[in-house]
This record gives C-alpha cells, structure tokens and sequence, in this order.
C-alpha cells in the first residue's frame, strides 16, 4: 500500500513547466538585469511587478533566439559530453576494480599463510 | 594510457559565470520547471509561483561564482526556492487558508483510473505545515532521500522522516476515507 | 558527537558551505602538486548529473557498458583521482593525509585493510553505512609508483561490484564491516 501510494506521489508531482509566456520575461527579466545593479528585494505590489515584466518582454525576442541556437549546440555537447562521460564511467570502475584486485589478492595469499598484514 | 581529458559538463555553468546570457538562459531553462513546480505547489498560486520563480533565478543570476557544480546548482535551486517558500508561508496570517487556484493545474495529467488522487493530494499540501509541505514535495517531486532533505531544509534528518510519515499516514487515511464515501454513494 | 557539531555548523553557514558538510562524499585535496610530478594522471569527477548522462550513452546490448550501467544505477557520485611515478616513493603520506583524516570520522567503518608485503601495496577500503545500506565508499590504494583514492557516493551495491567480475576483473568480496 506504501509503495502504491508514493508511486503515486511520484507521479502526480512530476514538475510542470511553467507558461511560455513566462518563460519569455523570466530570461528577459535575468538578462536586463545582468547590466544592472543587483536589484533591491522588491517592494512594490504583485500587480506593479507584473506590469514590469510586460515592458521587459520586447528583449524576450532575441534572448530566446540566442537560446534557441543555444538549445540545438547543448544537443551536440551533451552527446560529445555523454560519450566522454561513458568513458570516464567504464576507466573508473575499471581502476576502482583493479584496486579491489589488489586487496583481494593480499586476503587471499593471507589466507593461504604466504603473506602477512592484511587484515579484514 | 594518457590521462583522460576531464569532462567539463559545468561548460554552461562557466560560461554563465562569465556573464553569457545564452548560458544562464540555458540554465535557467534546464532548472525551471523544477523550482516553478516547487514554488507552486508550497505557494498555491500561480503568480506567487511565478514570482518566486523569478526571485530565485535572479539570486541564482547574482550568485554564480559561489556555484561549484551542476549538483551544486540542483542543491542550491531546491534550497533557496524551498526556504523563501517557506518564509512567504510563515508571513502569511496563520488563520489564512493558502489559497489553491483551482484552475491552475499543479500537477501533471490526471491518473486514469484514479481521478481524485490529485485532488486529494492538493487538500492535503495545503493542510500541511510549510516545512512538511517542503519536505513532502523534496521527497516525491525532487526524489531526494531524506538526509537529502535533512541537508536542503537544514533539520533533523529525523524530523524529515518524522514529517513523511505522518503525511504518508495522513494521505493513507483520507483516501481511505473518500473510498469509503465512494462506495457509501454507489449504493444509495 | 562530531555528526551532531558539524550539524550545527552546517547550519549556521552559507549553502555552498552547507552543502559539504557530514557527507559520503570526501572533500579530495587539489592534487596539482602530486600530478606535475606523475608520470600519468588520472583525474575523475561525475556527479550525478554525468552518470546519468553517461547512463544514456552506456549500451545495454554491450555487456561491459551493460554492467557498468546496472553498477552506477544507484550510485550518485564517482571520484577518482590516481597517480602513477616513475620512481619509488615520489609521494608521501602526508599527500593525502586529508583524506585519510575524513575516514576517521565515526560515519565512516573500514572494511578492508590489506598490507602487502609482496606487492608492497597497501589498501584500505571504507564504507559509510546507513540504515544498514552502503551510502559511501571509499579505497585509497598505496604502491611504491602509485597513489589511488577513489570514492563512490550513493547506494552501494557491493553484490553488483561483485558481479563485475569478469568484466572488469573484480573478485568476488566476502568480507565483513569492521569498525
């Protein structure tokens, strides 16, 4: 019942996205401010910041083209990347084994008496 | 064997810290359905939820340097999104209902076969307090383990273990309950 | 006593200090030094995020990419770093003298400590045990030519790290915690 239950937690709580239009002045907002002062916690009403948001929103246009371009060399990279990480998995675990080989050689040459100091 | 070129998956995460927008805009992107979602499930409100959302990643904008790695970055999005979350709760009258906009949807598509679990759920995240409600959303929208948790939220590893199983428990009973109202109505 | 201090520090400081603190995973020293002096380096870092990308790219019809993909499935974090000299003795204790430190920790129980006076190898294996699950662990191996630290963060199945035996030459383990 446990597992029935937080599987369906797990399900209902998949993260949702938010709207594209959202989205749009949100990288808007981020970029414009990178070329300003770090803003002041904000202190005027919800519906002042919103109204904010809206004239921001004519720098959405090229932000998102930038990151569209942005999305498709992320593609690439994160092959070229996953590859290389393959990679680096399979040399890992293969050091991490060869070093397991050495303790386990020292155990067992203990145990057949040809070799002290190893200790489990 | 020549030593292996060391990965750099943080290759956006450098080149945002060198102020490319194209870069934090990626970021943002990769992280933003996770904090929205979490900003909206603690806050109950899509415009509290898009505020936030924002707060967070201009912080994030700001605090670039201080980022030592993607995980570090996951780490650092669930904390600061879950604490000002919570803080927003806590300011808030303690006689005040959070509000649930119930045309907003805060979860996924509806489970067939199950059509008042969402439901459900949204009463229940709006009954609890907001650090069981943090730890709750941490723990099955986030998948982190409770000393995670413990970790993001900055308590107890038993107070998080203690908060999800009395919202398992409570969750348990009032499905429980609607089942047998269901079968109560099928026969009248 | 020190998980319940380092708790509390944890708490008091900022997030991206918060965020080393009391973990599986060692706080490994920069090993600039020790590399310029290797003949050969090997330098490994992959956080969650590269195993699962890795994840992606492992074959499964591949039984070494196949094994290697069931052995990272719970598995959070890989990190190796490893040196091998040209002459004896190139580097000291004191080289990773910090990390050694880390695993004096209470979280931490040494499962094997193997000194070898054939191979002139020393290896010492740790592991962090919660809830009666290996969250961590760690094998720092010393040779006259060669230094290797590595650390594994996440849930631990020593039976899969048995089973790659064959694929990447890992004996079967039958050994016990020992505190």
């Amino acid at each position: 019942m446990n597992n029935d239950l937080e599987s369906k937690l797990k399900h209902a709580l998949r993260p949702v996205a938010p709207s594209d239009a959202f989205t749009q002045r949100l990288l808007a907002r981020v970029a414009a401010s990178r070329d300003s002062r770090p803003q002041a916690r904000p202190t005027a009403s919800r519906i002042t910041r919103r109204a904010a948001w809206w004239t921001s929103a004519a720098l959405a246009a090229s932000v998102l083209a930038a990151v569209g371009i942005q999305h498709q060399l992320q593609t690439e990279r994160e092959r070229t990347l996953g590859l290389q990480a393959r990679r680096q998995v399979i040399e890992a675990l293969r050091v991490t084994s060869q070093k397991l080989d050495l303790a386990y050689q020292a155990v067992r040459t203990q145990s057949v008496g040809g070799d002290r100091d190893s200790g489990v | 064997m020549s030593e292996p070129r060391p990965i750099d998956i943080n290759m956006d995460l450098a080149a945002a810290r060198a102020g490319q927008p194209a870069a934090i805009g990626a970021l943002i992107l990769a992280h933003q359905r996770s904090v929205y979602s979490l900003a909206l499930r603690m806050l109950g409100a899509r415009d509290l939820a898009e505020d936030l959302t924002q707060e967070v990643f201009m912080q994030m904008s700001e605090s670039l340097h201080g980022i030592e790695s993607n995980e570090h970055l996951e780490f650092w999005l669930r904390k600061v999104a879950t604490n000002r979350a919570i803080d927003q709760l806590r300011r808030r009258s303690r006689f005040e209902m959070t509000p649930i906009d119930d045309h907003e949807p805060m979860f996924g598509p509806v489970d067939h076969g199950d059509p008042l679990f969402q439901r459900h759920l949204e009463m229940h995240l709006a009954q609890l307090s907001p650090a069981a409600r943090a730890v709750l959303l941490l723990r099955y929208q986030e998948d982190l383990d409770p000393t995670e948790i413990a970790r993001t939220l900055e308590i107890p590893v038993n107070t998080v273990k203690s908060h999800l199983t009395r919202s398992l428990d409570a969750m348990r009973h009032g499905l429980a309950g609607a089942g047998r109202e269901k079968r109560e109505d099928k026969h009248r | 006593m020190r998980i319940f201090r380092s708790s509390i520090l944890g708490a008091l400081l900022m997030p991206a200090l918060a965020f080393a603190a009391a973990s599986p995973q060692l706080v490994l020293p920069d090993f600039t030094a020790l590399s310029q002096k290797a003949a050969q380096s090997t330098t490994i870092t992959l956080d969650s995020t590269l195993l699962s990308l890795a994840g992606r790219f492992l074959d499964g019809d591949d039984p070494q990419d196949a094994a290697a993909k069931d052995v990272i499935k719970g598995i959070k974090g890989i990190y190796v770093r490893s040196f091998t000299f040209d002459t004896d003795s190139a580097y000291s204790q004191s080289d990773f003298e910090a990390v050694r430190r880390q695993l004096t920790a209470p979280a931490w129980s040494r499962l094997v400590q193997t000194r070898s006076k054939k191979t002139h190898a020393d290896v010492d294996i740790y592991v962090m045990i919660v809830d009666k699950q290996a969250v961590g662990l760690a094998l720092i191996s010393s040779e006259p030519r060669a230094l290797t630290i590595v650390n594994i963060v996440g849930s631990i199945d020593l039976e899969k790290l048995h089973k790659l035996e064959g694929q990447f030459g890992v004996p079967k383990l039958d050994l016990e915690p020992q505190k």
